[in-house]
C-alpha cells in the first residue's frame, strides 16, 4: 500500500448487505414485474375525503389501491359507494329527461338501486372468484374493488351525461337511446373493470380468468337488471313492469316497436 | 399500521385458495371446531342454493330443498366415509381414516361456498323468470335445468380440484392421489344419485304438488329408472 494507490477500505459485512439491499430497491424494475403497492410515498398517502378518492381513482389508481389494502379502510369504501350511488342518481336524472314526469325521479331511482343490487347479486361470487385465482385478499378489500369499479363506471357515465342529455332533448327513439345509454354504461364498465383487473394483479392472483368469468356474469346481471325494473327511458303506467322477460327478448321488442314515434310508443 | 396482507386469512379463504400445506396440516390434526366450520359451510352454503333452486316452484319447496340439498351432501360424506377411508391406503395413499375423512369434508366444503356465492344469481334469475305455475315453456325448464347443472358442475369440479391437490400432497404421488380421487368419486356419485333420487323433488314439477318427498320415493332406485329409459330407446 503506498499513496498513490491506496487499498480501498474494507466495508463490514452488515454495511455492504446494507448497500446491496439499498441498490436492488432502487433499481428499476424487471420489464414486466408488477411493482409493489406503496413503494412510491405518494401512494402512502391517506386519501381523506371522496373528492381526493376521486382523483386517485382517475389519475393515480395506485394509490387508491395501496389505501384500500390498509386497515380502517371501510370508511374509503363507504365514500366510494355513497359517490357511486351520488353518480348513478345524476345520470338517471338525465336518462330521465327523454320521457320526463315519472321518469325524472323513477329513473334515477331505477338506475342508482338496479346498480347497487346488482353489485350486491354478484359480490359472493366475486369474493368466490378471487379466492379461486389464489390472490391474497380479504373481504372487505373484495368489497373495495367493487366500489372502485362502480365509482369509476359512474363518474365516466357523468362525464357522458350531457351528450345523452342532448340526444335525449334531440331525439324521439327509444330504440336509439336505450342504445346510447347501454353504450355509454358498457364503455364506463371496461374502464372501471380494468381498475378491478388491475386490483386484483396487486394481489397476487395467479390467473385474471376468475375475474374475467365474473365480470360477464356482472354484465349480464345488470342487463337483465334493466329489464326487470323497466321502463327506465320510457313511459308507463306502473313503476315495475307487469310481465317478466329476458332482456335479449325485450330489446327485440323494442326494436320492433321501433318504427313508431318514439314519444306514443305503447308503455311497456 | 399493519398491512392487511398480513392479516390471517379465513378459513374459507384458506380452502378456496386451495392452500395445500395448510389443509394438510388441518386434515392431520383433528380439530372439532374446524370441523363444524366445514359442516357449517356445506348447510349454509348448500342449503342457500339449494332454497334459490326451489323458490321458482314454491317458497314452500324453496325450504324443503334448502334442506334436501346439504343433507344429500351430509349423507353421502358420511355414508362413504368408511368405504373411503378403506380404499385410500388400499390405493396407495397411507394416510388414516380421520385424514381422508377430513379431506372429503373440505372439498364438499369448497363445493358447497361456491354453491352459496351463486345462490343470489339463482334468486334473481327465478325472480326474473315467469311463475313456473302459469307461463312456464319448456324452453324456460329445460333452461333452468341447464343452468343449474352448470353451476353445480362448475362447483363440483373445483371441489375435486382442491381435493385431488391435497391428495397430491399427501401421497407425495400422482398417480395414487388420481386413483384414490377417482375410487372416491365413483363411490359418491354412486351413492349421491341414489340420495338424489329418493329426496327428490328438487327444482319441482307445476303438475305435481309440492311435497318434501315423492310418495313413491323408496320405491325403487335411480338406477333401475335410466335402465329403464334405456331399455324404452332401444
Amino acid at each position: 500500500m503506498n499513496e498513490n494507490n491506496p487499498v480501498p477500505p474494507v466495508i463490514p459485512p452488515r454495511d455492504a448487505a446494507q448497500q446491496l439491499a439499498d441498490s436492488l430497491a432502487a433499481a428499476p424494475p424487471l420489464p414486466g414485474a408488477v411493482r409493489k403497492l406503496g413503494d412510491d410515498p405518494s401512494e402512502r398517502v391517506p386519501i381523506t375525503n371522496a373528492f381526493a378518492a376521486i382523483e386517485a381513482l382517475l389519475r393515480h389508481p395506485r394509490r387508491l389501491l395501496f389505501q384500500l389494502r390498509q386497515p380502517g379502510a371501510g370508511g374509503l369504501i363507504g365514500q366510494m359507494f355513497f359517490v357511486a350511488l351520488l353518480c348513478a342518481a345524476v345520470y338517471g336524472v338525465v336518462a330521465g329527461t327523454f320521457s320526463g314526469g315519472m321518469q325524472l325521479w323513477a329513473a334515477p331511482v331505477k338506475i342508482a338501486c338496479g346498480l347497487f343490487i346488482s353489485a350486491a347479486i354478484c359480490l359472493p361470487s366475486l369474493y368466490i372468484f378471487t379466492c379461486l385465482s389464489g390472490a391474497q385478499t380479504r373481504l372487505a378489500e373484495v368489497c373495495g374493488l367493487l366500489a372502485g369499479l362502480l365509482m369509476l363506471m359512474t363518474i365516466l357515465l357523468v362525464g357522458f351525461a350531457p351528450v345523452a342529455w342532448i340526444f335525449s332533448q334531440s331525439t324521439e327513439s327509444i330504440a336509439w337511446m336505450g342504445f346510447l345509454h347501454l353504450s355509454f354504461w358498457f364503455v364506463a364498465t371496461i374502464f372501471g373493470a380494468r381498475f378491478m383487473k388491475h386490483g386484483f394483479t396487486h394481489a397476487e392472483a395467479k390467473s385474471q380468468a376468475g375475474v374475467n368469468v365474473w365480470l360477464c356474469i356482472f354484465l349480464l346481471v345488470a342487463l337483465q337488471m334493466t329489464t326487470a325494473l323497466r321502463p327506465i327511458i320510457g313511459k308507463a303506467d306502473t313503476f315495475f313492469p307487469t310481465e317478466k322477460k329476458f332482456f335479449i327478448g325485450h330489446w327485440l321488442e323494442t326494436l320492433d316497436n321501433a318504427t313508431k314515434p318514439a314519444r306514443e310508443n305503447r308503455p311497456d | 399500521m399493519t398491512p392487511a396482507a398480513t392479516r390471517p386469512p379465513t378459513e374459507l379463504s384458506t380452502l378456496l385458495r386451495g392452500e395445500v400445506m395448510t389443509m394438510s396440516g388441518w386434515s392431520a390434526a383433528w380439530n372439532t371446531r374446524r370441523f363444524f366450520t366445514h359442516v357449517a359451510i356445506i348447510v349454509f352454503g348448500a342449503g342457500f342454493y339449494g332454497a334459490a333452486m326451489g323458490w321458482w316452484r314454491a317458497p314452500q319447496q324453496a325450504l324443503f330443498v334448502g334442506i334436501k340439498f346439504p343433507l344429500i351432501i351430509l349423507m353421502t360424506t358420511f355414508g362413504n366415509a368408511l368405504i373411503n377411508g378403506m380404499l385410500a391406503p388400499l390405493l396407495g395413499l397411507n394416510i388414516p381414516f380421520r385424514q381422508s375423512f377430513s379431506a372429503v369434508v373440505m372439498s364438499f366444503a369448497v363445493t358447497s361456498a361456491i354453491l352459496g356465492a351463486f345462490a343470489p344469481l339463482t334468486a334473481f334469475m327465478v325472480w326474473c323468470a315467469p311463475p313456473m305455475s302459469g307461463q312456464v315453456t319448456d324452453f324456460n325448464y329445460a333452461g333452468f335445468k341447464l343452468v343449474h347443472v352448470a353451476i353445480i358442475m362448475f362447483a363440483g369440479v373445483t371441489g375435486n380440484t382442491r381435493l385431488l391437490q391435497l391428495l397430491v400432497h399427501l401421497a407425495d404421488d400422482r398417480a395414487a392421489a388420481v386413483r384414490v380421487l377417482v375410487a372416491w368419486l365413483g363411490g359418491n356419485l354412486f351413492l349421491g344419485s341414489q340420495l338424489s333420487w329418493i329426496l327428490r323433488p328438487f327444482i319441482g314439477s307445476p303438475q305435481l304438488p309440492v311435497e318434501f318427498l315423492r310418495e313413491n320415493a323408496l320405491h325403487g332406485n335411480f338406477y333401475e329408472d335410466v335402465l329403464h329409459s334405456l331399455m324404452q330407446i332401444f
